[in-house]
């Protein structure tokens, strides 16, 4: 089994767009991952649990716009390469 | 004959530069003001032949009246102006590199000295004496590998990758299973768990809100560490057969176990914890976890990225 670069990336890829995927309402407030669910207060450091919350929060708002580009340029590519 | 019709061929393509299409000399006997290259000549059908061939008329045709193509004025501004474009080139990228790699960074990272890596390679071969895993800092800023054994460095890191993939496709050469591009393989893969453990362990660090300064290029040169031990078990193996790779890779995965949880806990841990005292807070709990599953994580790659070299 050779794990190379481009498996990783075509899985880096398959991971964020999962992540992208996530829909807040009607998925994540099912499971209490709302981004107005569960925010600790002001004085202790942030938990686990929040700190994924902002992380998929995060990442789903930066990385919408590129990577519909970067599906796109996949797409074509894998059409034409296989 | 052909010289003449070469220097007659030549003293015509002088007069009218910008009408070639091939660089084929023209020994054709026609009429000095003609604005085309006749490609009717018996050197053109020859070169018409070869291509035909092989796509191999080209060199061979153009070999001749290279000294013509150089000496062309066209060609001269043509040439004046692609090096001038790839000056212009040269300053963009010099203007902007520091933008996507730290150059100046990395620099500190590869100021290391024969004694350095000496004592460091000793360092990650048996690291059960060494006392002091503190990094000295110097007015804020870490010092330089050459002054510190226990600063990160890339130098060993970079090396000790580019010999496990030689010593893997010496170890797979000496099974018959070599091909040149398994070396390309081999490297891939492991850059690619390479990348996975750092990206692995930037992301546990931070859900876990780690506050260190292990920056990314730190982490690398850390986990990088772990190469001069499979190079070293994969030598014995290919020496010693299965017996001498299972110990001296033994070995080095407790070194490198040992080593990675002593300088980890600097940086990770708290104050108060790396200086031995147990805290028994959940936050200390889950940082020397983090730091345990970081350096248990070394062995069992170590093992994998190797066993399939040895048999």
């Amino acid at each position: 089994m050779t794990f190379t670069l481009y498996s990783l990336l075509q899985a880096s890829l398959l991971c964020l767009n999962a992540t992208a995927l996530l829909h807040e309402e009607r998925y994540l407030k099912n499971i209490g991952w709302g981004t107005d669910q569960g925010i600790g207060g002001f004085g202790e450091k942030p938990g686990i649990k929040s700190q994924l919350m902002n992380l998929i929060r995060s990442v789903r708002t930066v990385v919408r716009m590129p990577l519909i580009i970067v599906k796109s340029i996949a797409i074509v590519l894998l059409l034409l390469f296989g | 004959m052909h010289s003449a019709d070469a220097a007659a061929g030549t003293a015509r393509q002088r007069k009218w530069p910008s009408k070639r299409r091939v660089p084929v000399s023209q020994p054709g006997m026609g009429d000095p003001h003609q604005l085309f290259d006749d490609t009717s000549s018996a050197q053109s059908r020859g070169y018409g032949a070869q291509r035909a061939a092989g796509g191999l008329g080209y060199p061979a045709a153009a070999a001749s009246p290279q000294a013509t193509f150089l000496d062309d004025p066209m060609s001269n501004v043509a040439m004046a102006y692609g090096s001038s474009l790839a000056a212009h080139g040269k300053e963009l990228v010099d203007k902007n590199i520091n933008r996507f790699i730290p150059v100046t960074k990395l620099k500190y990272y590869f100021a290391v000295d024969t004694m350095y890596v000496g004592r460091k390679l000793g360092l990650l071969f048996f690291p059960y004496l060494h006392q002091d895993w503190e990094v000295q800092y110097q007015q804020d800023t870490p010092v330089a590998p050459r002054f510190d054994i226990n600063a990160p460095d890339l130098y060993i890191p970079a090396m000790a990758f580019i010999t496990y993939v030689l010593v893997a496709g010496l170890a797979l050469g000496t099974q018959d299973r070599f091909s040149p591009d398994i070396l390309g393989l081999q490297a891939s893969s492991a850059l690619a768990w390479l990348t996975l453990e750092v990206v692995a362990i930037l992301l546990s660090l931070y859900l876990v809100t780690v506050n260190t300064d292990l920056t990314t290029i730190d982490l690398v040169a850390f986990l990088g560490y772990k190469y001069v031990g499979m190079i070293g078990g994969v030598l014995m193996g290919l020496l010693f057969g299965k017996i001498g790779y299972y110990l001296v890779l033994g070995w080095c995965c407790v070194s490198i176990f040992v080593f990675m949880i002593r300088t980890l806990r600097l940086k990770i841990l708290a104050e108060a914890a790396a200086e031995g005292v147990p805290v028994r807070g959940a936050r200390n709990q889950l940082r020397m976890y983090l730091t345990m599953a970081v350096a248990a994580a070394q062995p069992l790659l170590m093992y994998w990225l190797t066993f399939h070299l040895v048999r």
